[in-house]
């Protein structure tokens, strides 16, 4: 049922409303047939699954369903660790990404990605946005100022940040730190963001700005999300995704799921019914 | 609904059966409400005249005492799917029902004001109608202790049969007080009491909309069927 529920048109949601008909726009990733394994065991079993272009997509279940592992090879993280491979296919502006022969560096500063701990550089605020810029890029200081500058405002960081640029990232509070982990990413300008538990050790109030954050950059970056928190993906995402044992069991608009989900296995996660 | 595995946390199961309690109870005591206050005009009984009064007050509590609890799982355990239309059912259901009560206790009050006239069908119609908004709301608390959505769509379906019954009171009674304007007032008073059964059979058929909903999560078509020429000929 994956590819069918993938590509199937939504309909109106449980309000009787029409929901955004996230079916409608053009896919920014498409996942098809994909197939993981981890030495000989088997993560992920024919994964079919669309990411359509600006918007947020949402993806949970329990621990050791899948949905980190679909996240790490979406930018073919899994490529650091031997033993780990995926077939099927993860097509991404006209190319198949699992394909050997694929430009990972490139691939990894248009799909970036930010981790459930904030992972600042033991280096100031300024460099941490410019190193990434540095490695793909060559601009000038002026110009980079601009960059930095443009990406800690997009996080809402600029304010709190912008007179002491040259000190520590480290010395900052959590969520700032993962706010500026947000700003080091879209610095680069990807198109796609993947975000892995990006809240999940930030307080209530940090969290909320992130997810403020999300629902103000999806106008321009397609955003895949993993989540524990059943909330956040209600109040995040456009999209839900629930993944199972490495089967995806079910995805359709955010309000249908919540309200109505198809398959019986969601309904029992999503309101605390697992054994 | 209903059918589900248990919840991790067991106390929410208990919250949840506790409200499904609550609203089972409702609609026994609604049921009753109903039954007497329709017994006490077409039998003229003045005890059971007495009874739906008195149960409203319980019906009334309850219905606070589930609201209160229902608002309490919203907010403590965020329900999702099939709970939060439980819940969402039960805080529109327990308002249907309250209705029922009232309007049940008004037929009650009612009760011995009218007065049969002489020759009239409209008693006879009375209980006609009585006996299908029983049959109906019965139903409905049926479908909603069993989650059956095929029954709550029965309900819904059923209502017409009402609707035509109080079109054809309604006329009737028009041409006895054009008659003799003495019958004015007990036919005012016989009007009423079909109008608050018409109006318990709406609420019995809002009962089912709420239990398909909760079941199916699947939202019934805004316009039912509906009599109409109960619409069309009984404007008051």
């Amino acid at each position: 049922m994956n590819g069918e529920a993938a590509s199937g048109t939504m309909q109106a949601g449980a309000s009787g409303t029409p929901q955004v008909d996230e079916a409608a726009r053009p896919l920014a990733i498409q996942v098809r047939n994909l197939d993981f394994y981890y030495g000989k065991t088997r993560a992920l079993h024919n994964i079919s699954l669309d990411f359509p272009e600006r918007s947020v997509t949402g993806m949970i279940g329990p621990s050791g369903c899948g949905k980190s592992t679909l996240l790490r090879i979406l930018n073919r993280m899994y490529d650091l660790y031997p033993g780990q491979r995926a077939t099927g296919e993860v097509l991404y502006d006209g190319q198949n990404i699992l394909a050997p022969g694929v430009d990972l560096n490139l691939l990894r500063s248009r799909i970036g990605m930010v981790f459930q701990k904030p992972t600042p550089f033991p280096m100031s605020i300024y460099d941490n946005i410019a190193f990434g810029i540095r490695l793909h890029e060559r601009v000038s200081r002026s110009e980079m100022d601009g960059r930095v500058e443009d990406a800690l405002r997009r996080v809402a960081l600029w304010a709190e940040v912008k007179d002491r640029l040259q000190a520590s990232a480290t010395a900052m509070s959590g969520g700032q730190q993962q706010r500026l982990c947000i700003a080091r990413t879209i610095a680069t300008r990807p198109e796609i963001i993947l975000l892995d538990e990006p809240t999940s050790a930030l307080d209530p109030v940090s969290t909320a700005r992130i997810e403020e954050l999300l629902d103000e950059l999806k106008g321009d970056f397609t955003i895949a999300i993993v989540t524990h928190n059943m909330q956040q993906a209600a109040r995040c995402a456009d999209q839900v995704a629930f993944f199972y044992l490495g089967e995806l069991v079910e995805v359709d608009s955010t309000a249908r799921m919540f309200t109505t989900p198809r398959e019986s296995r969601t309904q029992d996660y999503i309101t605390g019914r697992f054994g | 609904m209903g059918t589900e595995p248990a919840h991790t946390v067991t106390r929410y199961d208990q919250e949840l059966d506790r409200l499904r309690g609550m609203v089972a109870r409702m609609g026994g005591l609604v049921e009753r409400q109903t039954a007497q206050a329709i017994a006490a005009v077409v039998d003229q009984n003045e005890e059971a005249a007495l009874e739906p009064p008195e149960l409203d007050v319980e019906v009334d509590a309850l219905e606070r005492e589930a609201e209160a609890l229902a608002i309490r799982i919203l907010a403590l355990r965020a329900p999702m799917a099939v709970d939060l239309r439980l819940i969402i059912a039960v805080l529109k259901i327990t308002g249907d029902l309250e209705r029922i009560g009232d309007y049940a206790s008004s037929i009650a009050r009612r009760a011995l004001k009218v007065e049969p006239l002489d020759g009239a069908m409209s008693f006879s119609a009375l209980r006609s109608m009585g006996r299908l908004v029983q049959e109906n709301l019965h139903k409905a608390i049926d479908a909603m202790a069993c989650n059956d959505s095929e029954r709550a769509m029965e309900v819904w379906n059923a209502d017409t049969a009402v609707d035509e019954l109080y079109t054809a009171m309604f006329r009737e009674l028009v041409t006895y007080m054009m008659e003799d304007p003495r019958k004015i007032g007990p036919c005012i008073h016989l009007l009423f009491v079909a109008k608050n059964l018409e109006r318990i059979g709406d609420h019995a058929t809002n009962i089912a909309e709420r239990v398909y909903y909760a079941v199916t999560g699947e939202m019934l078509p805004a316009v039912r069927p509906r009599g109409g020429a109960a619409r069309k000929g009984a404007q008051l």
